[in-house]
Formats: structure tokens, sequence, C-alpha cells
């Protein structure tokens, strides 16, 4: 689903050659003798914009509070960025940039690099390995400029697990007391006892002896109920994989938080607050840049940095890599290799979204 | 609380001189001994980090490499590295590879670690250059003669279930050198080459990525740094006791924000006291 896909029907091409390849281009002049006046100057001054968010890279730092005020306003107008034309959103950018630039008191970049052919990632994560140190939630933090402080906000959980008990001799202990999950036999005899996985753990040292330890963030579904729910299909999945959100299409209803099986999605109930020297210059349109109030956010495999090559920050970070990505394309990659030797699940398998995340153990 | 987890002020290791000695501070080498109290005010502004494992083995200067652009940052309450600027920076290239794997098309680099080994260079040349002390006639445990400071687990080498000990390793006559089965010589900037001897599985599991940490590009094709194995395992006490999971223990990042009226995690610790009531007090499992 690439604006390649999507039939264009912005004048995109009408406005870039009207002004500029009229005595060029005949044609381009041809439709000129039937607009009038007004729309004659409509089309100029569309024209000129672009050239101006063109030059608007340049004159990033100057910031006045026209521009200021002409970028929000723009910002109200912009479209899905789906439908948008690469015109439309080339001077969406700039204006991001421009805003980003000054509120951050350095250079921003606002990448829309689309994904490429023959790519689609997948994550495997060795829920063997993992030590519960929690690393991965932090990098994220910092890589993807979420929310600090009074209103955090963190994409990745790791939930503290007891580890499970299937022995035979507990077949006949029956139903579980007042706390914990069942796990296994039947509605009358349970087969075993689980408690549940626990967010808040702060012990001296990790790991625990008797536990083992889950992170879970975004499974990037192929089926994805949260794009299902949408009611203004601003979530939507990428073509490479990640389920993004265009943040200035969403409408803040959180009928994707209601709809997702993994707790994945995050909301902002204020405005993000994103320390000026933490800020991670070097953003995604439909990744890491700063987030508004009343928008919606969630994991994208960091896709600032693998449209670029670059592993996930959470890859990177974790200090016993447990924490695999790749191309599911590749019979090579690294995730390939685990799908092929290594006992692997999906989280909620049942539920049919076809996660592109794994977890495996040795 | 910082300065306690990035910042070792004790227990200062040949590896620290040695990054001291790289940036030819040997004045700070002086304050060192001297005045204990300026040479943390001195640390205060450097902040050293470890990449995946504690005390020494992983650690990196903080540094920019670029303007604005640090080599790596830091969790201010770990002292964890929690991002890389250049995953690349101080690496040289693995060399040759695994005859097994065909690695042409991937470019590999490592960190070199003998550079963090101050005392690796001289042991070559200076004290162990042909003398060295007689060959001792059994593996037990032993006081070393002269390096309990370099090796202070050596009375407790929790590795091989006492089935190997130092010479195993370590070349008794090469002391800058690993020594294989067959006599055979490997530095120590290649471990894996020792290790896979008796760990195959995982060495190939390493080789193919499965295993191990890496970072860099995703592509198979891409440069990527990978860690060998002495960077996240001490080989002398690999076995982690209880869990015996080969990794240290290590400080966890701080636990998440408790949502909006909700003041402690006791909801949570309930389970948690029950669960270890449950796991000891066998006959009550069930809860019956």
């Amino acid at each position: 689903m690439t604006n390649k896909k999507i039939p264009v029907t912005q004048p995109a091409d009408q406005s870039s050659c009207s002004c500029s390849d009229a005595q060029a281009n005949p044609a381009c002049e041809m439709p000129d003798d039937n607009v009038s006046e007004s729309r004659r100057g409509f089309m100029k001054d569309v024209g000129g914009l672009s050239v101006a968010s063109l030059m608007g890279t340049a004159a990033l730092l100057t910031n006045s509070d026209e521009a200021q005020a002409n970028t929000e306003w723009a910002e109200w107008f912009q479209g899905n960025y789906r439908l948008m034309t690469d015109e439309e959103k080339a001077r969406a950018v700039a204006r991001l940039e421009r805003r980003y630039s000054s509120e951050y008191g350095k250079k921003v970049t606002v990448d829309t690099t689309p994904a490429q052919d023959g790519v689609l990632f997948g994550y495997a994560l060795n829920i063997q390995k993992c030590i519960g140190c929690r690393r991965c939630v932090k990098a994220c933090v910092q890589e993807n400029n979420q929310s600090r402080g009074e209103r955090e906000i963190e994409w990745i959980r790791v939930l503290k697990m007891e580890k499970g008990d299937f022995s035979v001799g507990k077949m006949k202990d029956g139903y579980p007391g007042d706390f914990g999950i069942q796990v296994g036999g039947n509605a009358y005899s349970a087969s075993g006892v689980v408690l549940e996985g626990e967010h808040y753990y702060e012990p001296e040292k990790v790991p625990d002896a008797d536990a083992f330890y889950m992170p879970i963030a975004c499974m990037q579904c192929e089926k994805p109920p949260c794009v299902k729910v949408c009611p203004v299909r601003t979530t939507y999945r990428e073509p490479d994989g990640p389920v993004v959100v265009d943040y200035n299409w969403c409408i803040g209803c959180r009928m994707c938080i209601g709809a997702c099986p993994y707790w994945a999605r995050r909301f902002n109930w204020g405005k993000p607050n994103l320390p000026k020297e933490e800020m991670n210059p070097n953003t995604h349109y439909l990744g890491n840049r700063p987030r508004m109030k009343g928008v919606v956010e969630k994991c994208t495999f960091c896709i600032q940095r693998t449209r670029k090559g670059r592993y996930p920050a959470c890859v990177e970070v974790c200090p016993v890599g447990a924490r695999k990505f790749g191309n599911l394309l590749d019979p090579n990659s690294e995730v390939r290799q685990i799908l092929a030797k290594k006992r692997v699940f999906r989280l909620k398998a049942e539920m049919n979204t076809y996660p592109k995340f794994f977890y495996f153990i040795d | 609380m910082s300065t306690q987890h990035c910042f070792r002020t004790s227990g200062l290791s040949g590896e620290r001189i040695t990054m001291k000695i790289s940036q030819g501070i040997a004045v700070v080498l002086a304050l060192l001994v001297a005045a204990p109290a300026v040479w943390a005010a001195e640390a205060a502004k450097e902040v050293v980090c470890f990449e995946s494992r504690e005390g020494g083995a992983s650690d990196v200067l903080q540094r920019e490499i670029a303007p604005g652009l640090l080599n790596v940052r830091c969790s201010p309450t770990t002292g964890g590295v929690l991002w890389w600027g250049d995953p690349y920076d101080g690496t040289v290239p693995m060399g040759e590879m695994p005859i097994e794997a065909d690695y042409s098309h991937a470019e590999a680099v490592v960190k070199p670690r003998s550079a963090k080994l101050t005392l690796l260079p001289i042991c070559g040349v200076a004290c162990h250059n042909g003398t060295y002390p007689p060959p001792p006639k059994n593996k037990d445990p032993r006081k070393l003669t002269m390096h309990m400071d370099l090796v202070p687990d050596s009375m407790n080498l929790q590795h091989g279930r006492g089935a190997i000990w130092c010479l195993d390793c370590h070349s008794a006559k090469t002391r800058n050198k690993f020594i294989g089965h067959n006599n055979e010589l490997y530095d120590f900037d290649q471990p894996q080459k020792l290790c896979g001897k008796c760990h195959g599985q995982i060495y190939r599991d390493w080789r193919e990525g499965i295993h191990g940490k890496r970072i860099g590009e995703w592509a198979t094709t891409g440069k990527k740094r990978w860690f060998v194995c002495t960077e996240c395992h001490n080989p002398h006490d690999i076995q982690q006791g209880k869990r015996n999971s080969g990794f240290v223990q290590l400080k966890p990042e701080p636990a998440p924000r408790l949502p909006k009226g909700v003041y402690n995690a006791d909801h949570e610790r309930h389970h948690l006291q029950k669960g270890a009531a449950h796991g000891e007090a066998k006959p009550a499992s069930g809860g019956h």
C-alpha cells in the first residue's frame, strides 16, 4: 500500500509545470487559456510555495512568528500521508523540519525513505536469554523521542514471569486458588498454576534464578486489528512490515489501543515532555518525529534506522544478544536462520494476527 | 548515584590504566596514587560505561566523534551503553573467518580486546620470555606466585566443572596467547576460535548470527560489528550459580512509571510473595 499504488489525482504535475516549464513545454501552457486570472494566480502561488519549501532547508533556523503560524496553519490542512503526492510530502517535511529545528534548537531531519522492494522485516527474541535488564526499553525511549518524566511513555514492556510448572504430580491439584492463572488441564483440574506477569519488578540484580522475562512491544502483525478499527485510516501497514501512524491525521480516538491484543500502543494524554538536549534529531515522518498531544504512537521497528540499513536500537543495545532482526525474505538472514533452526512461537498466534515478531528458545 | 555506577573509583583495573596511557595523561596516574579525591573529581568529567558485561571487559569511554555526536550514550542509572553513535568506532576487521561459512560478501569487524589488556604486550617479552615457572603437576586451584591481583578469580575458577584449568586455555610459554588442544596459538582478539573447540553448537549459532550480539547493519551483506565471546562472558566464572546462564547479573534499569492513581506495585508484590511461598512450600501449591 504505497503511495505508488494509490491513483494520484492531485494536480502535482500541473502545478510544477505551469510556472517554470511554460515556455519550454507548450503543453503546459494550453490549459492556461481556459483558467481565470485568480486560478492562474493560485497556481503561481503554489509554484512559489514549492520553491520556498525547497529553500526552507537552508533557512531552517530562522524562526519568525509568521513562519510558525504559517506552518501550523498548513499542518491543519495537510492530507493523509498515504494520499500525499511527493511534492506535498516534501512541503510537509520542510515545514516539520523548520518547526522541529526551531523548537529543539538543533538541525532536525525528517526522513520519508520508502520501503525497499524485497524486504520484509522480521524480529526474533530469545526468551531464554533475556535477563530483564530493561536496557531495550530505555534505548527505545532515547532513540524514538518518547515522552519522559511525568508523562512517561515506553513502547517496550518487560514482563517478569514465574517459571511454568507442568509436572505430572500437579495434575490432580485442582483449580487454582485465589491468585494465579491456570495452566493446562481443564476447568476442573489444572495441570499447573503460574502467576501473572510482573511489570514493576525492581530487584538489585537481574536475572532472578526463578524467573524468565518476556519483553513485549508491537508485533507488527500482518493482519493488524488496530488497522482494521482505525476510523480515519491513519494507521496502516507499510510494505516492508511495520505498522505505522501518521500522527498528523490521527484524531486520538484510541480505538486502535482497544483493538490491539498485545498492548503495544500508547497515547499522548498531554504534550510530550521531550528535553531538547535528549531529542534525537534523526527522525522519520512515520516514526520517531516528535509527537503532539492527543495522538497514538507505537513501535515502528525504528523505521528511521532500519530504512537506512541500521539495526533497531533495541537490537543493538541488548547486552545478551537476545534480540535479532533481519529480512524475512532473505533466506540467509539471521531471522530466517532462527526460524529454520530454533523452536519458535508467536504471541497469541490463535488471534490470527500473523505477527512478524517471533519468540524463540535454544 | 550516577557516579557510583558509571565511574568505578575503586578496584582499579589494568584496563583503566591503559586507557589513561593511551590518552597520554601520565599525570593522572600520579594523581590516582596520590589523591583519590582529585581522581574522583577528574572522573566526573569523563563517562565510562560498559557495553555488554560489567567489570572492565567491555568498558568504553564516552567522547565526541563528530560535533554534537557522541560515540555512545549511557544510562544514567546503571552505566550501560544505551545507544551507539558509531557502531564501528574503534574496531578492526575480524580477519580470517571460519572456513565453514561464506563471509566473503559481508564485512565483519571486532573491537580488539588486546588493546585493553595492559600487560599483554609485556607478558610476551618481559616476564615470560622463555623463562617461566616449572609446570605444575596437577590442576588443583592454587595461589599464583605473581598475579593474584590480575586474576582475582583464579582460586574460584567456575568453568568446566573442575575438569579444566588455566593452562588448558592460556599458553604456558607464550603468555599473551591462548593455546588449543594441538598446541596451536590463538590471539586474545579471536577467542571464539578457542571457545568454539568445546562449545561447537554455540559457535555455529554465533557464526550464523543466532547466538551473540552484532551491531551495525541488518542486511546479510551489511557491515557488522561482531561481539566475541569474552565481550559478554567472563570465562573464569561462566557458571553463574543457580541460574547458570553464563551471564553476570546486572542492575536493571528503573521500572516503568506507575499509572496515575496507583502509588505502589503491591498488587504485583502480593503475587510475588505468594509465589515465593508457593515455590518453597510444595504441598501448598494449587491453593488448597
